[in-house]
């Protein structure tokens, strides 16, 4: 930044709340770069007392105002203004969190905003990549990974606009309280957390592989100081290996948390859950196929700010909007909640609205599964399709039953058609990550079965054409508003 | 499994927060009819079972979110990760089975049928891990295995059975460490609060 110009920009703070750690920056901002003063990190561990018991602690409570009041101290020492506070995964999930932000807000004077895991993953991105969208030759397809204590979030983008995204409910010290809690971490307890890891991410679904990927969060940005530490990296690399993780992993299941933060000066908080850091890095690298990536310190608070200096005083609406667009394009997972229905509405009534709002959700995607662009639509019609079920599953009693009936055939069949075409994508999907780690020899059995299984997933979409070709979606429709006849949901009775 | 069983004692007019809590015990009630056959690595349908019932709470529970308690949100968590244990776990017994059955209808007497559940317990009927149509796919002669490709298969058999071993392990210690805590209680004291 020009000397000058960068005197007169505004000074702003943002504090992100997560799982672990309470995090702050404060900058100079402007909408494309940020000069920063001062950036500090407290292991404050929230999300363990949340795994523990669902709720804040009233240790890890003062403990996190402490902290607030600590940074609002220095924040003002800058003249910052405004101070932003955001919180994530742990705060989301906590049962108390009301009572948590009220008296946070009371003793602090600070307000906290908790987001949601997209809107998390949004600003994560602005913040992780603000520096490579300026250097010269900028990969056009790049991911972001924020991994957290209770989760991680995951994005990826085409020219710095992002395509898609996803949050899974899994971080570092998440798996760490509940696979890897010995000290060290005993062999079995090393295994079983690989195995998870492995089966979850096999079942994660990601579009396309990625050229580079950068990661954020403390214990990405920890493993990187480990391995200057430990293996002599030089100072300005922040790309971290394969091997390097592999090497991590190993001297980290070898000796205890206390052993670790002496010798590589990490805080022993931390240095508990490195390991944990690094077995889900591991797993993402391998479901993505990567054998490098880029560490990046700057994350969701310098996400806040640059959102704050381009969407002005509605940052958080046009982010958290955009972050909830019902593109397909866009959103990973099927969102549940799609209609408001509120405790007190009269159970009938609330059915009529809701299986309007299901069906209506299930009939966006045939044209998309239609396309065979992508084998994402075939699963999230499938996952539509089973909402659409457990909704008609729960109101059934108050439905005709013969046009219950028909709908719920109708249902049943998109479901199957679905289903025999997902389920061999996701053999495929395995077949072809696992291919890549056998040998030469044992390659050919692979490739036999997935020629055999392509040919069968070639016919299952045929009949999933078919099937959606004769879908009347007016007619389900008409079904659908008269499954509920207007004198239940008026007075009950039928 | 079977359509799911209906709900009944529903008064239409009810407040929807009061049914939705009572659909999600009866949905409840539903996992604790499977959960015998836990310690039955090889219950293969049953365990299916077991998944089916806890994907049917968890929609009941995303479905009715905006009238039962936020608390409910980290049991959706865990009935997710349940569902994707045993989600997995299928997989890799489907996987098996389509192995077998490459690998065994080549050089055995064997009845593909029979090679289609795991040896223990047999698929009832029209439950058959492998569809017929894909048994069809696969057992066309005219593109039989070569010998080659036949080791490939063995090997990834072998493979696969070794990561069911470790599914099915991650799977059980889950389950256990929640019925440590009494996750059953700790639902229906959710719902009741």
């Amino acid at each position: 930044m020009n000397n000058m110009r960068e005197q007169s920009l505004p000074v702003r703070a943002a504090i992100d709340i997560g799982s672990n750690t309470i995090h702050i920056v404060v900058a100079r901002c402007s909408p494309q770069d940020l000069d920063i003063l001062e950036d500090q990190v407290e292991l404050v561990r929230i999300g363990e007392s949340v795994t523990a018991t669902g709720e804040i602690s009233q240790q890890k409570c003062r403990a996190a105002i402490a902290v607030l009041n600590r940074y609002k101290t220095l924040a003002e020492k800058y003249g910052a203004h405004p101070i932003f506070v955001v919180a994530t995964e742990a705060i989301r999930q906590a049962s108390n969190s009301a009572s948590f932000l009220e008296q946070v807000q009371r003793e602090t004077g600070l307000t906290v905003q908790v987001i949601s895991g997209n809107a998390e993953a949004t600003l994560t991105f602005y913040g992780a990549t603000y520096e490579v969208s300026r250097e010269p030759g900028a990969p056009a397809q790049i991911g972001v990974m924020d991994l957290g204590g209770g989760s991680l979030e995951l994005v990826t983008a085409k020219n710095m606009h992002i395509t898609w995204r996803t949050s899974i409910p899994i971080g570092s010290g998440w798996l760490h309280d509940r696979y890897l809690s010995s000290n060290p971490p005993s062999y079995d307890e090393l295994t079983v957390a690989e195995a998870f890891l492995q089966t979850y991410f096999q079942g994660v679904r990601i579009k396309r592989r990625l050229p580079v990927l950068i990661v954020t969060g403390g214990s990405a940005n920890s493993l990187l100081l480990l391995v200057h530490h430990a293996f002599k990296l030089e100072v300005h690399r922040n790309q971290l290996t394969e091997r390097d993780l592999v090497r991590c992993q190993g001297l980290l299941s070898a000796l205890t948390a206390e052993e670790v933060s002496e010798r590589y000066h990490q805080p022993l908080e931390r240095a508990r859950i490195l390991l944990a850091g690094a077995l889900i890095i591991q797993a993402v690298m391998s479901r993505l196929h990567l054998t490098e990536i880029r560490i990046s310190p700057h994350g969701i608070r310098e996400g806040v700010l640059l959102a704050y200096e381009r969407y002005g005083e509605h940052w958080l609406e046009i982010v958290s909007q955009s972050a909830a667009l019902p593109n397909h394009q866009q959103q990973a997972e099927f969102q549940p909640g799609v209609s408001t229905v509120k405790a007190e509405e009269p159970f009938a009534q609330s059915g009529r609205h809701m299986l309007l709002e299901r069906t209506r959700k299930f009939l966006e995607w045939p044209k998309e599964v239609l396309k065979h662009e992508d084998v994402e639509a075939v699963h999230k019609m499938r996952v539509a399709s089973r909402r659409l079920r457990a909704t008609l599953d729960a109101y059934e009693s108050c439905c005709d039953p013969q046009i219950f009936k028909k709908v719920y055939r109708q249902v049943k069949r998109a479901a199957d058609a679905l289903g025999a075409a997902r389920d061999t994508d996701v053999m495929l999907l395995n077949l072809h990550a696992q291919l890549e780690h056998m040998k030469s020899e044992e390659q050919a059995g692979m490739q036999w079965l997935i020629a055999r299984l392509e040919t069968f997933r070639q016919q299952k979409q045929q009949e999933l054409e078919t099937f959606l070709h004769t879908l009347d979606e007016d007619k389900l429709k008409k079904q659908v508003e008269s499954l509920i006849p207007e004198g239940v949901a008026a007075n009950g009775k039928s | 499994m079977a359509k799911a069983k209906p709900i009944t004692g529903l008064d239409p007019q009810a407040p929807t927060g009061k049914n939705a809590r009572l659909i999600a015990k009866e949905r409840l009630e539903e996992i604790y009819t499977w959960d015998r056959y836990v310690d039955h690595p090889y219950h293969i349908q049953e365990l299916h079972n077991l998944r089916i019932a806890a994907k049917r709470l968890r929609y009941t529970l995303e479905v009715f979110e905006d009238v039962l308690p936020e608390a409910c949100k980290p049991i959706i968590k865990e009935l997710e990760q349940i569902q994707e244990e045993l989600g997995a776990l299928h997989d890799s017994d489907v996987m098996i089975a389509l192995l077998r059955l490459c690998l065994g209808s080549q050089d055995s007497a064997i009845h593909p049928e029979q090679l289609q559940s795991d040896g223990e317990t047999q698929p009832k009927k029209g439950k058959s891990l492998v569809s017929p149509e894909l048994v069809a796919v696969l057992l066309e002669p005219t593109v039989a295995p070569s010998a080659g490709e036949r080791y490939g298969l063995e090997q990834y058999l072998q493979m696969q059975e070794q990561l069911r071993e470790k599914q099915y392990t991650t799977f059980r210690q889950h389950w256990y460490s929640l019925q440590a805590r009494d996750f059953r209680r700790e639902i229906l004291d959710i719902l009741d609060a």
